[in-house]
C-alpha cells in the first residue's frame, strides 16, 4: 500500500512519507488535513491517523488494516506516541512491564557487585523480550519470578497479621483501650510497609523451594517487620489498683438513701463513680514510702543517671519493685 | 640586575626594574610564602610577564623543593609571548651565574600546531590533525603492527619510544619554533614530547583549558603535584571560560548525527562479536571489576575525556546495566529518543538538573546512576572498537557528556530549551542549552588542589568580585598603577555634546537623532585632532551597523572621510584581518585610519594598538551584555541566590571590565600615550568599577564634559605630549636602577608600615580619596621624589625621617 502512494505522487510524497505525515491507511496527508493526528496500538505499533482509528475501530474490535498484520486491536488502546523512533516506543513499553516485576533496589542485595549482577540480568530479561529470544520461556520465568514476589509479599502480609492476632489474643479482650491500640498500630504498620526491617528471621520464609523463575545471588530475604508493641500511654505503669476491688454494690447505711434518692440521680449521678473514687481516696499513699523514695532520688540527684534510668526501665517493665496505686 | 627581596635573590633580565614590578614581585612572594591564592591586578606594558617569571623562577631554584610554576595564558601569541620571556630570562640567568642550571621549560599546544608528519601537518582543520594524528598514534594501531598487520605509523611518535622516557628533548627553554626545529632534526614528535616531559618540567606553559576544561584537563594535568605554583595571566575572562568549558548546546542536528554515530556503534560491536568476541568479553570483565582497573589501561592517547567526576565514582563498578556494549548502545539510544521528544515542544522550556532526571526515568525508565556513567563507559567502549574516525563521535560525545553532567550536579546548572531562534522566528529550530551558572565548579578542583593560584590582568577591578565569582578566598589582592613622570594617558568621560544634549546608548536612545548626531560630532572631532590611529569601540555588531547607516544618511562618514580612512570590523575573521592589515599600513603611512569595532569581539581582545596604532580610543555607550538571554538571565539569578551578587551589580561589572579593556588597548607601554574617551552618560556612575590605575588618572574635573571641553583638553594633552621627552627623564621615578631600588627598600624597612606616599611610589594603587588629599601637598611631594633621584644624601633623609 505504500508502494502504491509513492509511486503515485512521486519522489516528494516518499520523502513526506518517511517523514510520518502520511496515514498509511487513508493516505491522507498533512497537507489536506493538518491537525492530523496519529496514533499508535501498543499491540502492533503500526501507526494511523486518528481518523482511520475511529473510523474502523468503533464499531469494536478489529484487525489492523495494515497489510500482513492480522492482530485484533481495541480502540481504548490507542495512544499518542511519545517516541519518533517505534522501536523505542516498544522498548519503553517492555521495559515498563519489567520494570514493575523486577523493582529491586540497591538496598535489597548484599553486595554493590550482586546488585549490578542483578540489573544486567534485568536487562538481558528486557533485551530478551525486545528482540523475542525465547519468548516463551521467559514470559514463563518472569510470571513466576512475579508470582513469588506476590506469594512472598502475601506470606509476610498473612505473618504480620498472624502476629497481630496473637497479640490481639494476649491482650484482655475486655480492654476496650487495648482494642483501640492495636488497630492504630495495625495501620502504622501497613503504611510502614514490608520492606522496613531485614533482620533474617528463621520461618517467615517458605516459599524458598518453590521455582521462582529467576534466582539472583546476594538477594536479602524479605522479612516481616518486627510487630509493634501495643502501644501504652502509661509506660508500663500498672493503673489497676493493687490494695482493693471495686464491688458494684456496697451494703453500707450512710449511702443507702443516696442510691435511690431522686435528686442524685436526676443529675445523671451514677453510684459507682462515687464507690471508686472513696476508696481510690482511702487507699491511695498504700505502698508509697517516702523515705525510699528520698533515697532513690539522693541517688539519682548524685548523678547516677544509669541507675535512675535503669530503675525507670524496670519499672517499665511492669516490675512489682515500685507499686503505684497513686494515678492522682 | 640582581637585587634581594627578603633573604631571595632575584635576577632581572633588564637594567632597570619599574617600581610597580618590583611591588609587584613582593606581593607574588608572601603569597607564595604563605601559601595561598592570589588576585593581582597590574596595567598591560608595565611588564607583568617578565616580572612572574623571575621572580618564580628565583624562588624554585633558592627554594630545595623545586615547586613547579604552570603559566597560563589565553591565546597562542601570549604564549608564545611568555615562552621568548623565559627563555630570555633563562639566558640572562646562566650569564649572571656562570653556569647552566637544571632546569626544563615547555610550551603545550595543540597538535595542530606542533605536527611534523608530512600529510597530516598539512590538515586545515584541528580536529582533522587530531583525529589523524590518533589513527597514526594509538596504542592499539602499534598492538596490530607487531601482530604483523599492515598499519600505517607515525616515526615521530615512534622514535619516541626509542629515547630515555623522562630525558626527550635536552634542559632548557623551548619555544615551539625550537621544539619543531628540535622535533625535526631528531626526527621525533614535539607535541608528544612536551606532553610526556611535563612531569619533567620546571615551568610548563599552556593555555587555560588545559587546566580548566574537565574534559581536556582529565587528560593533560593529571599529573601535577599538589604544590605546583599555578598562573593565570589575563584572566578578566576566567569566570566565562569556567563556564563555557562545562555548558553543552544540543541542537536538533547534533542529536540526529548522535543517533548516526550510535548506530555505527552498533554496527561495529556486531562485526567485533563476530570476529573477536574475545575482546569486547575482556572489556566486560574490567568493567564488572569497576572502573578503575579500566582506567589504568588508559593512556595518553586516550580518546574521548569525561567531563569533571568525584572520585566516588570512578572507585565504583558500572552498573550492570550497562555493562554489556549491546546494552550500552540501545540506553544511548533511548537517551537520545528521549531528548529527541524534548525538544519537541513549542515553548521555551527551563528545567533544574532533577526534574529533568525524574522525567526521563518516569519515561524511559533511565535511571540517574548508569547516566553518571555515560561518558565513561562511552570512552571504555570506543577504546575497545579501536574507532579511529573519531570526528564523527563527537555528537555522540557531546550528549554523552551532557548526561553525566546532568546527573552529577544537582545545583548549579540549568537546562533551557529554546525553540525558536528569535522572537520572532515560527519555524521551530530547538536548541537545548546545558548551561552551568556557576564559574566555581570549574575552577574548584585547580583551587583545591593546588596550594598557590594567582590570578592576574590588567583589568580586574573590582577586585573583590572575583573571589566571590569563582568562591575562593585568597591571602593578597593587591591592585598596582603604572608610576608615571609624566601623564601619559587621558581619560576622559563625555556625557553630552556640544548641543547640550544627552550622550548614550540606553535602548530608548540610542538612535535619537540627537545622539547619533553627538556621537556622530565626538568621531569628527576626535578624528580631526589625533595624529594616527582612532580605535571605535561599539556595545555590539547591532548598534554597529545602524549608527554606520545612519551617520552615512547624515554625512558624519564624509566628513570622517577627509581625515582618515575608515575601516569596520565584522563578526568574519578574515575580513576583519584584512582590515587590521589595512589600518596598520594607513598608521604606518601617516594619513592614519580610524578602525569601527564591537567592544566584545576579537579586536578588543587580542589585538595591541601600541603607539601610533592608536593615539584614541573612543569608547560609544556602555557595553553592556545583551540582557535578554535567557542564560544570562538564568545566571544572574543563580549569582543573586548563591553568592549574594546583584544583578545589575554583575552587569555593570561585566560591562565595565570590557571597556577596561578597549581602553587598555592603546597604553601598552610607559613611552606610549594615548587619549581614551568614555562616551556615555551612564559613565560617570560607574569610575569606581574602572582599574585603579585609570580611576587614579581620571581627574574630577574630566568626568562630565561636552564634546567641545573633551576635545579641548585632549588637544591640551597632545600638545603636551609632543614636547621632547627622554627616557631619562623617567629615572628615579618610573624607573629604578639598583641604587635606586636598594634604596628603597632600606626606606621601606626603616618605615614598616607603608605610608601613602610610599604606596605610591611603589605603584601601588591608593584610593581616590588619598588622592584628594595628595593633591593638596603636592607641592612639598615633588621636591621630595627629586631628591630620591638623587640618591647620595640618602642618609641624611633618613634621619631626617627617623627623627
Amino acid at each position: 500500500m505504500s508502494k502504491a502512494a509513492s509511486r503515485a505522487n512521486g519522489a516528494s510524497t516518499k520523502r513526506l512519507a518517511e517523514d510520518g505525515d502520511i496515514c498509511p491507511v487513508c493516505k491522507s496527508s498533512r497537507y489536506l488535513n493538518p491537525n492530523m493526528r496519529f496514533r499508535v496500538n501498543p499491540e502492533c505499533y503500526h501507526r494511523m491517523c486518528e481518523s482511520c482509528v475511529d473510523r474502523i475501530f468503533s464499531h469494536g474490535p478489529a484487525a489492523c488494516p495494515i497489510a500482513g498484520c492480522k492482530r485484533t486491536l481495541r480502540r481504548a488502546r490507542f495512544r499518542e506516541q511519545t517516541f519518533e523512533d517505534l522501536k523505542v516506543e516498544r522498548e519503553v513499553d517492555i521495559r515498563k512491564r519489567v520494570a514493575r516485576v523486577m523493582n529491586k533496589t540497591e538496598s535489597d542485595f548484599e553486595t554493590l557487585r550482586d546488585y549490578n549482577n542483578y540489573l544486567e540480568t534485568v536487562e538481558e530479561i528486557t533485551w530478551n523480550l525486545i528482540l523475542k529470544i525465547d519468548l516463551e520461556a521467559t514470559e514463563k520465568r518472569l510470571r513466576l519470578w512475579e508470582e513469588a514476589q506476590k506469594a512472598e509479599v502475601e506470606s509476610i502480609n498473612s505473618t504480620v497479621s498472624r502476629r497481630l492476632h496473637t497479640a490481639t489474643d494476649t491482650v484482655d479482650p475486655q480492654s476496650d483501650t487495648a482494642r483501640v491500640i492495636l488497630k492504630k498500630s495495625g495501620v502504622q504498620r501497613k503504611a510502614l510497609g514490608p520492606s522496613s526491617a531485614n533482620t533474617p528471621e528463621p520461618g517467615a520464609m517458605d516459599t524458598g523451594l518453590k521455582d521462582t523463575g529467576f534466582t539472583f545471588a546476594g538477594l536479602k530475604k524479605r522479612v516481616a517487620p518486627e510487630p509493634e508493641k501495643p502501644f501504652d500511654p502509661y509506660g508500663g505503669w500498672n493503673i489497676e489498683p493493687q490494695y482493693y476491688t471495686v464491688m458494684d454494690d456496697y451494703d453500707v447505711d450512710f449511702i443507702s438513701g443516696a442510691k435511690t434518692d431522686v435528686h442524685h440521680l436526676a443529675g445523671g449521678y451514677d453510684i459507682r463513680d462515687f464507690y471508686s473514687r472513696a476508696l481510690c481516696e482511702a487507699f491511695s499513699g498504700f505502698g508509697v514510702f517516702v523515705e525510699e523514695e528520698v533515697i532513690a532520688r539522693e541517688n539519682q540527684a548524685s548523678g547516677d543517671v544509669g541507675v535512675g534510668t535503669q530503675t525507670a526501665a524496670t519499672v517499665a517493665d511492669g516490675g512489682k519493685e515500685v507499686n503505684m496505686d497513686d494515678i492522682f | 640586575m640582581k637585587f634581594f627581596i627578603d633573604e631571595l635573590p632575584v635576577l632581572f633580565p633588564y637594567p632597570r626594574v619599574y617600581p610597580e614590578q618590583y611591588a609587584y614581585m613582593c606581593d607574588l612572594k608572601r603569597t607564595l610564602d604563605a601559601g595561598g591564592h592570589c588576585v593581582l591586578e597590574m596595567p598591560s606594558g608595565t611588564g607583568k610577564t617578565v616580572s612572574l617569571l623571575s621572580l618564580i623562577v628565583a624562588y624554585q631554584q633558592f627554594h630545595p623543593e623545586m615547586r613547579k610554576l604552570i603559566y597560563c595564558s589565553r591565546t597562542m601569541s601570549e604564549i608564545e609571548k611568555a615562552l621568548a620571556e623565559l627563555k630570555g630570562l633563562m639566558k640572562y640567568r646562566t650569564e649572571q651565574l656562570g653556569y647552566e642550571e637544571e632546569f626544563r621549560g615547555l610550551g603545550l599546544t595543540s597538535r595542530k600546531n606542533l605536527c611534523l608528519h608530512p600529510s597530516v601537518k598539512r590538515e586545515k582543520s584541528g580536529t582533522v590533525v587530531d583525529a589523524r594524528c590518533r589513527s597514526l598514534t594509538a596504542g592499539f594501531v602499534k598492538e596490530k603492527k607487531e601482530r604483523g598487520e599492515d598499519v600505517e605509523l607515525c616515526v615521530y611518535h615512534e622514535n619516541l619510544d626509542l629515547l630515555e622516557p623522562h630525558n626527550l628533548i635536552p634542559p632548557g627553554v623551548w619555544t615551539f619554533d625550537g621544539m619543531l626545529k628540535y622535533g625535526e632534526q631528531h626526527k621525533q614528535c614535539p607535541y608528544f614530547t612536551a606532553r610526556r616531559m611535563m612531569p619533567f618540567c620546571n615551568v610548563i606553559i599552556y593555555s587555560y583549558h588545559y587546566l580548566l576544561d574537565p574534559k581536556i584537563a582529565e587528560r593533560v594535568s593529571k599529573e601535577l603535584s599538589k604544590d605546583c605554583i599555578v598562573v593565570f595571566d589575563e584572566a578578566h575572562n576566567i569566570d566565562n571560560v569556567c563556564i563555557e568549558s562545562l555548558s553543552i548546546d544540543l541542537t536538533e542536528d547534533s542529536l540526529r548525527k548522535a543517533t548516526r554515530g550510535v548506530n555505527n556503534l552498533d554496527r561495529k560491536i556486531t562485526e567485533m562479536k563476530s570476529t573477536d568476541a574475545a575482546k569486547l568479553q575482556n572489556e566486560y570483565a574490567k568493567l564488572v571489576e569497576g572502573l578503575r582497573e579500566a582506567e589504568e589501561a588508559r593512556d595518553e592517547n586516550a580518546f574521548m575525556a569525561n567531563p569533571a567526576l568525584p572520585d566516588d565514582l570512578l572507585k565504583e563498578a558500572v552498573p550492570g546495566n550497562i555493562r554489556r556494549a549491546e546494552h550500552f548502545v540501545a540506553f544511548l539510544k533511548r537517551f537520545i529518543e528521549y531528548l529527541k521528544t524534548r525538544m519537541k515542544v513549542l515553548s521555551v522550556i527551563s528545567e533544574t538538573p532533577p526534574s529533568f532526571l525524574s522525567h526521563l526515568r518516569d519515561l524511559t525508565f533511565i535511571e540517574r546512576k548508569p547516566l553518571r556513567f555515560c561518558a565513561e563507559r562511552l570512552t571504555s567502549l570506543v577504546r575497545t572498537l579501536e574507532l579511529t574516525n573519531i570526528e564523527d563521535y563527537q555528537p555522540l560525545q557531546e550528549v554523552a557528556t551532557f548526561a553525566t553532567l546532568i546527573s552529577t550536579y544537582e545545583t548549579g546548572f540549568l537546562l533551557i530549551i529554546e525553540p525558536f531562534e528569535s522572537a520572532t522566528a515560527t519555524v521551530p529550530n530547538p536548541i537545548l542549552h546545558f548551561t552551568c551558572l556557576d564559574a566555581a565548579i570549574a575552577i574548584k578542583p585547580v583551587f583545591e588542589r593546588f596550594s598557590s593560584v594567582i590570578v592576574t590582568s590588567g583589568t580586574m577591578s573590582p577586585l573583590d568580585m572575583y573571589p566571590r565569582m569563582l568562591n575562593f578566598s585568597c591571602v593578597v589582592q593587591e591592585s598596582f598603577t603604572m608610576t608615571l613622570t609624566r601623564r601619559t594617558f587621558l581619560p576622559m568621560i563625555v556625557d553630552r555634546g556640544s548641543d547640550q544634549n544627552q550622550v548614550t546608548s540606553q535602548f530608548e536612545h540610542r538612535n535619537d537623532p540627537q545622539v547619533v548626531r553627538n556621537f556622530g560630532n565626538l568621531l569628527i572631532e576626535f578624528c580631526k585632532l589625533t595624529p594616527d590611529g582612532v580605535v571605535v569601540f561599539f556595545p555590539s555588531y547591532l548598534y554597529m551597523e545602524s549608527i554606520i547607516s545612519m551617520w552615512q544618511g547624515s554625512g558624519v562618514l564624509d566628513e570622517v572621510w577627509k581625515y582618515k580612512l575608515i575601516l569596520v570590523e565584522t563578526p568574519d575573521a578574515v575580513e576583519t584581518s584584512l582590515a587590521l592589515e589595512t589600518y596598520r599600513t594607513a598608521c604606518n603611512n601617516g594619513r592614519g585610519a580610524v578602525l569601527l569595532c564591537v567592544a566584545r569581539g576579537k579586536v578588543s581582545e587580542g589585538i595591541d594598538f601600541d603607539h601610533h596604532y592608536g593615539r584614541t580610543v573612543l569608547c560609544m555607550g556602555v557595553p553592556y551584555q545583551y540582557t535578554e538571554s535567557r542564560i544570562l538571565k538564568a545566571r544572574l539569578e543563580f549569582l543573586r541566590e548563591t553568592y549574594r551578587i546583584k544583578e545589575s551589580d554583575f552587569l555593570s561589572f561585566d560591562a565595565m571590565r570590557h571597556a577596561a579593556q578597549c581602553l587598555g588597548r592603546v597604553i601598552r607601554g610607559k613611552d606610549d600615550y594615548g587619549v581614551m574617551v568614555l562616551a556615555d552618560k551612564r559613565f560617570g556612575k560607574k569610575i569606581t568599577q574602572l582599574p585603579k590605575w585609570i580611576q587614579m588618572a581620571l581627574d574630577g574635573k574630566n568626568t562630565k564634559l561636552s564634546v567641545d571641553q573633551a576635545v579641548g583638553s585632549a588637544k591640551a594633552f597632545l600638545r603636551e605630549m609632543s614636547v621632547p621627552w627622554t627616557r631619562g627623564q623617567m629615572e628615579g621615578t618610573s624607573t629604578w636602577s639598583l641604587e635606586e631600588l636598594e634604596t628603597h627598600q632600606k626606606k621601606q624597612k626603616g618605615m614598616g608600615v607603608l605610608g601613602v606616599e610610599e604606596r605610591r611610589a611603589e605603584g601601588r594603587a591608593v584610593d581616590v580619596v588619598m588622592m584628594e588629599r595628595r593633591e593638596t601637598v603636592e607641592v612639598t611631594e615633588v621636591t621630595e621624589v627629586d631628591e630620591f633621584g638623587g640618591g647620595e644624601d640618602m642618609d641624611a633623609l633618613m634621619g631626617d625621617m627617623d627623627a
